[in-house]
């Protein structure tokens, strides 16, 4: 091996100090010791509630299935509160978090008593005070919507096979059921459809079961000192990508005791092609304009008109309208503020107004610590695709740095907020 | 009883001023004491008034120099009650919006005091160089007060501005004063003497009326004496342009009616034609100029200006309503203004700036100052005169009275009316609505110490909208023996009779409102 | 002669690779008539993955067969072939890009040995574990 590394002329790019710190194996945030507890904070308080989505969307693609009046959806039952995840505890496929398989204590404790006190779960529903489990569907319809992301799970939601599979599960599912099942024979459509969407919450139930332990063993590297740097964070993020990138994805309904796989494991779907760079694409980048915040004008393109031009994910939301009304981003941030760790409480405390406007500073944290996220996609996909960063190929590293333009070009849009969190000032 | 009013804020002011060792803090609750005092005073006068005599209550005479015909002559009716207590309120406002932190705390504060005190004077003074006094005594301390704590560089020229025109307006008043007790050949007709003043040769009226016009025009101020005001306005500090704007001003439009009107009753009919059209072009000039603007507080200045030519429509009018409505419209309008001032005041401190092109999507319950716009849309569509506010019932009482005289110039306040809605709507809709910038807003949070003045005065502004009655109660006997002093005939009735006879309606005001 | 089969097991380069393809049951495909172009990764290649990436498939061998599947082509494609395309569609369904205007270059990967024939095929021994995408 050379000692001197191969080096480029500079980049040209807009974001050229960025795309230089991604090339030095950095993230598209700056490692600055305040990021750093901001987003691993954000991850420990985010991984919490995912610890109830991707249980509770897994309860509702498996059991809750097509259920026509599906009230008590988001009443997890006790056995998917134990069900033990595939990457923590001791039962784990892979160990990825050293703490326990089911259910986060803290997340317990909230179910129990909410904000509002200890009282029957229905009244802590009807109250609100709960998880907000439409934040997570909200994120499975994204991706249900925009559809087409790459993989082979979606095209394979319109082929024959998926289709009788379905019919076969809507048929299990309403046996007895004459009206529902007439209804089927009417809109043969109609089910199916509604059975693709419970497919994708399987999907994104079968994502979050993965990011759930890599969010609490990040927090808990982190406050054992052993997590100091931004690039540590992404790195440890890369890793998990590739550790479980081969986790099967798949959907099976559990009707009457018997199992119906409608998307079989054996199809090969995998989590990184199948789960993750969709969810990405769709959450991340791309979802939709959200109801009440703002109005556009399509007339004016405001609204672009090829959906994979849509650019309204948590990388490009504007947080301040997203702080004000019932839309998915605010039901997150209210569902992590429950859940924050101390340092993060006392840093919210003395910026802005304090705790009046913590949500919003915690959704901005949050912007941030999806860039990282974003970086570590990004770092992932070019080392499986492309080269190391320290080839002595000169032609490859050329190839890293278009890839890398590339990435940070979808940035180029000017509700972009990569410009903004590169200062510690955006709050 | 009303010299507690003029003296207690002199003496506390002195006292202010030159107590050894005072601090700021303790200062501004001095003078907070003391306005609270005045403000309590001044209801326990509205208590003890007897709305149903339409002449002077709690006068107090005592004779300072006879022989100058200078008479300490004080009293209120109708008429000036209500702005007595405005001033009293808009005062205790104004000193607890000013934060202890004001550069030279005492100087401030004892200097607001004067002009309480000034205001006050002008408005129970019944003898007319006792007025001149006390209209001069609020001009210093309003001077000082722009100068020393203006906003802007501009501040000096602004000040310097107001100072000259002012001083102006105060020559013209006391030379007119002057010129009836001259004309009149006794110093007695300096006591406010109408019967004195209504024996004059009709030429000699119309002198004396037209410098008094050119006196209180500038005050009001009328068009095209106006300019000094949007500078003076912007320029000054928000308790401080809560005061100009909102009791100063009414010293103008309480002037000409007390002593333009009420001195030359029959006089006015000749230039009542002109002063209603001066009015109209008032209210259109100060509507059009506010649409042009771009700074929000030069906005609401100009919007006074506007607002200030239906006073003088409905007082050339002088019917019983119109002539009510004058007097609801001054009280509506300090409340008003004061409250966009401080709102406006409000904005510029969290914000940093008054620019419609930068302001935007204040009303981000987050991040933005919710409350202070929601106050700024409420405020907003009282000055546009929406119903249920009190500025419709004063603005609907004026169009109300003063369209059977002069039908044109009523509809073009009409207009000018619906001209304050839009450019209302511009101002709320850019600063309130809209996206608030992510960049830009990290405005600090606006305490509770700045929200009370603008909830309180907001709270009036709904109840006086919502029960009228307890405004116009006191002054209805003034306003109706003015109007009908105006409607009887003396020696230039003559001219008077070309004058369509259409002024006393016989309609109760307060039998169609709520 | 071997086939692609027999040539990777004879081979003390090909242990994991070989692992896979038994877990993955591939056996049996590659030893039929093919032909196949195989880009077999060494044991190198797969130790450049993260930890965990192999221990996952491992227990997963309906996905390891799709990773697998992408390191084959239908067809007896000689570097001489390839050099005249600069793309190839794999058995997983994915397309390969390849290029050998410098060097042989499988997508990411360099092939270290090329043209290694077998009765059902050709072998091309590559540096890196090709991955989709």
């Amino acid at each position: 091996m050379t000692t001197t590394r191969t080096k480029l002329p500079p980049s040209k790019h807009r974001y050229a100090t960025v795309i230089h710190r991604l090339e030095a194996g950095g993230a598209m945030l700056p490692d600055t010791p305040e990021n750093l507890m901001q987003i691993i904070g954000l991850y420990k308080a985010y991984a919490v509630p995912m610890d109830f989505y991707w249980r509770d969307l897994l309860y509702i693609a498996e059991r809750v299935f097509l259920d026509p009046l599906p009230f008590f959806k988001y009443f997890l039952p006790g056995e998917y509160l134990e069900r033990p995840n595939h990457y923590a505890g001791d039962t784990a496929d892979l160990r990825i978090w050293r703490g326990g398989a089911t259910a986060h204590p803290e997340l317990r404790a909230f179910i129990e008593r909410g904000e509002s006190g200890k009282m029957p779960r229905l009244l802590h529903h009807l109250w609100h005070d709960r998880i907000n489990m439409e934040f997570a569907e909200a994120c499975m319809r994204a991706m249900l919507w925009h559809r087409g992301m790459g993989g082979r799970f979606d095209p394979y939601l319109d082929t024959d096979e998926y289709r009788a599979n379905a019919d076969r599960a809507i048929r299990a599912y309403f046996q007895g059921n004459p009206a529902m099942l007439a209804l089927h024979r009417l809109f043969p459509e109609m089910f199916i459809e509604q059975v693709r969407q419970l497919s994708y919450y399987s999907n994104l139930g079968l994502f979050w079961e993965v990011m759930a332990p890599v969010f609490f063993e990040m927090s808990d590297l982190y406050d054992e000192g052993k997590l100091t740097s931004v690039p540590e964070a992404m790195n440890f993020l890369v890793n998990g990508i590739f550790a479980v990138a081969g986790r099967p994805i798949y959907h099976h309904a559990h009707i009457r005791g018997e199992i119906f796989e409608i998307v079989p494991k054996s199809k090969g779907f995998t989590w990184l092609y199948e789960a993750a760079l969709p969810y990405v694409e769709a959450v991340f980048y791309r979802t939709a304009p959200f109801r009440g915040t703002k109005s556009y004008n399509a007339q004016a393109k405001q609204v672009p008109e090829d959906q994979q031009d849509f650019h309204f994910g948590i990388l490009y939301a504007d947080v301040f309208p997203v702080g004000t009304a019932g839309i998915p981003p605010t039901l997150l941030m209210q569902d992590m503020i429950h859940f924050l760790p101390p340092y993060l409480v006392d840093y919210y405390s003395k910026h802005c107004r304090g705790e009046q406007d913590t949500l919003i500073q915690l959704g901005i944290g949050f912007q941030r610590s999806m860039y990282c996220v974003t970086s570590a996609v990004i770092q992932a996909l070019r080392s499986a695709l492309f080269y190391p960063l320290d080839d002595p190929n000169p032609r490859h590293l050329e190839a890293n740095r278009r890839f890398f333009e590339l990435q940070i070009d979808r940035f180029n849009r000017p509700e972009a907020r990569l410009l903004d969190i590169q200062r510690q000032d955006y709050r | 009883m009303l010299s507690v009013l003029v003296w207690l804020p002199i003496v506390a002011a002195v006292l202010v001023g030159f107590w050894p060792g005072l601090a700021a803090e303790r200062a501004r609750q001095t003078c907070l004491v003391v306005a609270t005092a005045l403000f309590g005073w001044s209801l326990w006068l509205v208590a003890r008034f007897d709305p149903a005599q339409g002449g002077l209550q709690f006068a107090e005479s005592i004779a300072w120099a006879a022989e100058l015909g200078l008479y300490y002559r004080l009293g209120v009716d109708g008429v000036s009650l209500p702005l007595v207590v405005l001033n009293a309120l808009l005062t205790w406002i104004a000193l607890y919006s000013s934060p202890s932190g004001v550069k030279r705390p005492r100087l401030y504060f004892a200097l607001m005091l004067l002009v309480n005190a000034g205001l006050t004077g002008g408005f129970v003074a019944q003898n007319l160089i006792l007025f001149v006094l006390f209209y001069e005594l609020g001009l210093i301390p309003l001077y000082l007060l722009i100068a020393i704590w203006g906003d802007s560089e501009r501040r000096n020229y602004a000040a310097m501005k107001f100072l000259v025109y002012t001083a102006v307006s105060g020559v013209c008043i006391l030379g007119a004063f002057l010129g009836i007790a001259l004309a009149a050949g006794t110093s007695a007709a300096l006591d406010y003497n109408a019967s004195l003043t209504t024996a004059l040769p009709l030429q000699a009226q119309l002198i004396l009326l037209s410098l008094l016009l050119v006196g209180f025009g500038i005050k009001i101020p009328l068009f095209p004496l106006h300019t000094w005001l949007p500078d003076a306005y912007t320029e000054a500090s928000p308790p401080v342009a809560i005061l100009l704007g909102g009791v100063l001003a009414k010293l103008g439009t309480y002037g000409l009616l007390r002593f333009g009107l009420g001195l030359f009753p029959e006089t006015w009919h000749l230039v009542a034609p002109g002063l209603a059209s001066l009015g109209a072009l008032t209210a259109a000039m100060g509507a059009l100029a506010a649409l042009a603007q771009k700074d929000i507080k030069r906005m609401v200045a100009y919007s006074s200006i506007g607002h200030m030519g239906y006073v003088l429509l409905a007082m050339a009018a002088a019917t019983h309503l119109s002539l009510l409505g004058a007097v609801l419209q001054m009280v509506s309008h300090g409340l008003i203004l004061a409250v966009l001032f401080h709102l406006v005041g409000v904005i510029e401190s969290k914000v940093g700036t008054r620019d419609l092109d930068v302001l935007n999507g204040l009303m981000n319950p987050v991040r933005g100052l919710p409350l202070v716009s929601i106050l700024l849309l409420v405020a907003g569509m009282a000055s546009a005169g929406i119903p249920g506010l009190v500025g419709f019932i004063a603005e609907f009482l004026i169009l109300q009275g003063s369209f059977p005289v002069f039908p044109v110039q009523t509809l073009l306040c009409v207009v000018c009316s619906g001209l304050t809605a839009v450019y209302f709507v511009i101002l709320l809709s850019r600063t309130c609505f809209g996206r608030l910038d992510n960049a830009t807003a990290y405005y600090p949070a606006v305490g509770w110490s700045e929200r009370t003045p603008a909830l309180i005065l907001t709270v009036l502004i709904l109840v006086f909208g919502l029960r009228p009655g307890w405004l116009t109660i006191w002054s209805e006997k003034t306003t109706g023996e003015m109007a009908a002093s105006v409607n009887t005939p003396g020696p230039v009735a003559r001219v008077a009779s070309k004058i369509p006879q259409v002024r006393s309606i016989p309609l109760n005001p307060l039998s169609t409102l709520p | 002669m071997p086939d692609i089969v027999d040539i990777a097991v004879s081979n003390d380069n090909f242990k994991t690779l070989v692992t896979a393809v038994q877990v993955a049951g591939l056996v049996e495909t590659l030893k039929g008539p093919g032909p196949f172009t195989v880009f077999a990764p060494t044991d190198d290649a797969f130790a450049k993955l993260p930890p965990g990436t192999i221990h996952t498939l491992a227990q997963n061998p309906p996905q390891l067969a799709r990773i697998l599947a992408y390191h084959v082509v239908p067809g007896r494609w000689k570097q001489a072939d390839i050099a005249r395309v600069t793309c190839l569609t794999s058995a997983e369904g994915a397309e390969i890009r390849v290029d050998c205007s410098e060097c042989f270059e499988v997508k990411n990967a360099t092939v270290i040995a090329a043209d290694i024939e077998a009765s059902n095929g050709v072998i091309h021994v590559i540096d890196n574990v090709l991955l989709m995408g």
